[in-house]
């Protein structure tokens, strides 16, 4: 069996699994929606302060939408032992690190192209005609997201306080994913530097290139015991 | 997958142990749970692990089933170290779990096509071996729906799905029913016939000696006696 097949079936396994139960569509739709809402009444009535929040708000929502959605990924195949049983096949486990990745990737992706247009209406920010680039923003922002919430999530599972520890351990190492996200959003909508688009979308495709070597090279280490 | 469930094992050689370990302990922090175990195991040959509750019985099937790491000491199966050679033990090892490892949020179904694809047996008669388990009728069910006893002849077609030639057993008469029972019996013994290797950890003494070799008594993390032909 190719690699490629085995990816794919813990992807759709994992996809098949939440669409099913969907306890993590509602907790991270509710909890953006949420955090989307109460950070616009924070800033109040200043369009222009609203419209420059916007790239800002709109990571936040999805990092800790993202941070829910990994942990919980990891938390029904440690039920009944099936986490046991997927690290028994005869598959390498990067491809389960990368099928879970995959999922974690899809969905992540999907709830920020859901998110950004409630965020622009919300805090009136501009889309303007370079806002298609916010599509490769997300592609390689969540992606890097993905890719350190996936490993933690893994590395965590096992713990007894693995919910305040995953948000504790990736979010320092998460940083510049982030960072380069929002920067790169606030170029693309022209709320900064509109050249600088290209070079931060480059920077977030560098380390998700680093992430995505070193995550998958060594999650082999976090899952054996 | 014929009538009997068991194919005959594809590359056990009598003159490569099926189990070799030696000196293998196994700590969690500072706490040994096994505690220098040596076994041989040829191939072909069935066992029973006995002990009590704590034994080290669990930790040793997972440990041979590559999903545990030796503290220290060297444990290979059928030849392939299970430290370096994991992927190559992997696959000539099945485990049936006391928790069934199956997704609850799949279907007995599904659940049967994820092993079959994992295990590179893409085409593998996954309705065949539902209904050999007697759960044909169920098969598009969810198995968070499952009582244990289903959860576990899931867990058993799977076993016999994978079809590898050593099999790691848990506890696998809890929760079964007699007609579960039975069918697990005859699968033990079709596998048997079929050379596979068999190491079970089980409480229910009487009815898995029936198929063993020889029995192991684990106490304390240490093998207190092995019987006959291990």
């Amino acid at each position: 069996m190719s690699d490629l097949a085995a990816i794919l079936a813990v992807a759709r396994k994992d996809l098949l699994q939440e669409v099913r139960g969907r306890a993590v569509t509602v907790a991270t739709l509710f909890f953006s929606a949420v955090t989307l809402v109460m950070m616009a009444f924070a800033i109040g009535q200043d369009a222009a302060l609203l419209q420059r929040s916007a790239p800002g708000v709109l990571w936040v929502a999805l990092a800790f939408a993202g941070v829910i959605a990994s942990a919980q990924s990891f938390q029904s195949d440690l039920e009944e032992g099936a986490f046991d049983q997927l690290l028994l096949y005869p598959v390498p486990r990067a491809s389960v690190f990368l099928g879970k990745l995959l999922a974690n990737w899809l969905y992540l992706t999907l709830l920020g192209l859901l998110m950004t247009p409630v965020t622009l209406v919300l805090y009136g920010a501009p889309a303007g005609p370079r806002a298609w680039l916010l599509v490769p923003t997300l592609a390689l922002g969540t992606l890097g997201f993905a890719l350190i919430a996936t490993f933690y999530a893994a590395l965590t599972a096992n713990l007894r306080a693995r919910e305040a520890l995953l948000p504790v351990l990736m979010f320092p190492v998460v940083v510049p994913v982030l960072l380069g996200a929002v920067r790169a959003s606030e170029a693309t909508l022209q709320l900064s530097n509109a050249a600088l688009t290209g070079g931060w979308l480059q920077l977030l495709g560098g380390f998700d290139l680093v992430y995505l070597v070193t995550c998958t090279a060594i999650f082999h280490l976090v899952v054996e015991e | 997958m014929g009538d009997t469930g068991v194919m005959p094992a594809p590359d056990a050689s009598p003159e490569v142990p099926a189990i070799a370990l030696d000196g293998v302990t196994k700590r969690f922090g500072r706490e040994p749970v096994l505690r220098g175990l040596r076994l041989e195991m040829a191939p072909g040959r069935v066992a029973v692990l006995r002990g009590s509750n704590g034994a080290g019985k669990t930790t040793l099937l997972r440990l041979l089933a590559t999903r545990l790491r030796p503290t220290s000491g060297h444990g290979r199966v059928f030849g392939y170290d299970l430290q370096r050679g994991g992927d190559e033990v992997r696959r000539r090892v099945a485990l049936l779990s006391v928790l069934g490892g199956n997704y609850a949020m799949l279907t007995a179904r599904e659940n049967l096509a994820l092993a079959a694809t994992l295990t590179g047996l893409p085409d593998a008669d996954v309705d065949g071996a539902l209904a050999h388990v007697g759960l044909a009728q169920v098969a598009d069910v969810l198995t968070r729906t499952f009582s244990s006893g289903m959860k576990k002849r899931l867990g058993l077609a799977r076993l016999l799905l994978v079809d590898a030639p050593l099999w790691l057993l848990d506890e696998p008469f809890a929760a079964l029913d007699e007609d579960g029972k039975r069918l697990l019996e005859d699968a033990l013994a079709s596998a048997r016939a079929g050379g596979r290797t068999i190491l079970m950890a089980s409480h229910e003494l009487e009815r898995s000696s029936r198929f063993a070799d020889a029995v192991l008594e684990l106490e304390g993390g240490r093998l207190l006696r092995a019987g006959s032909g291990a």
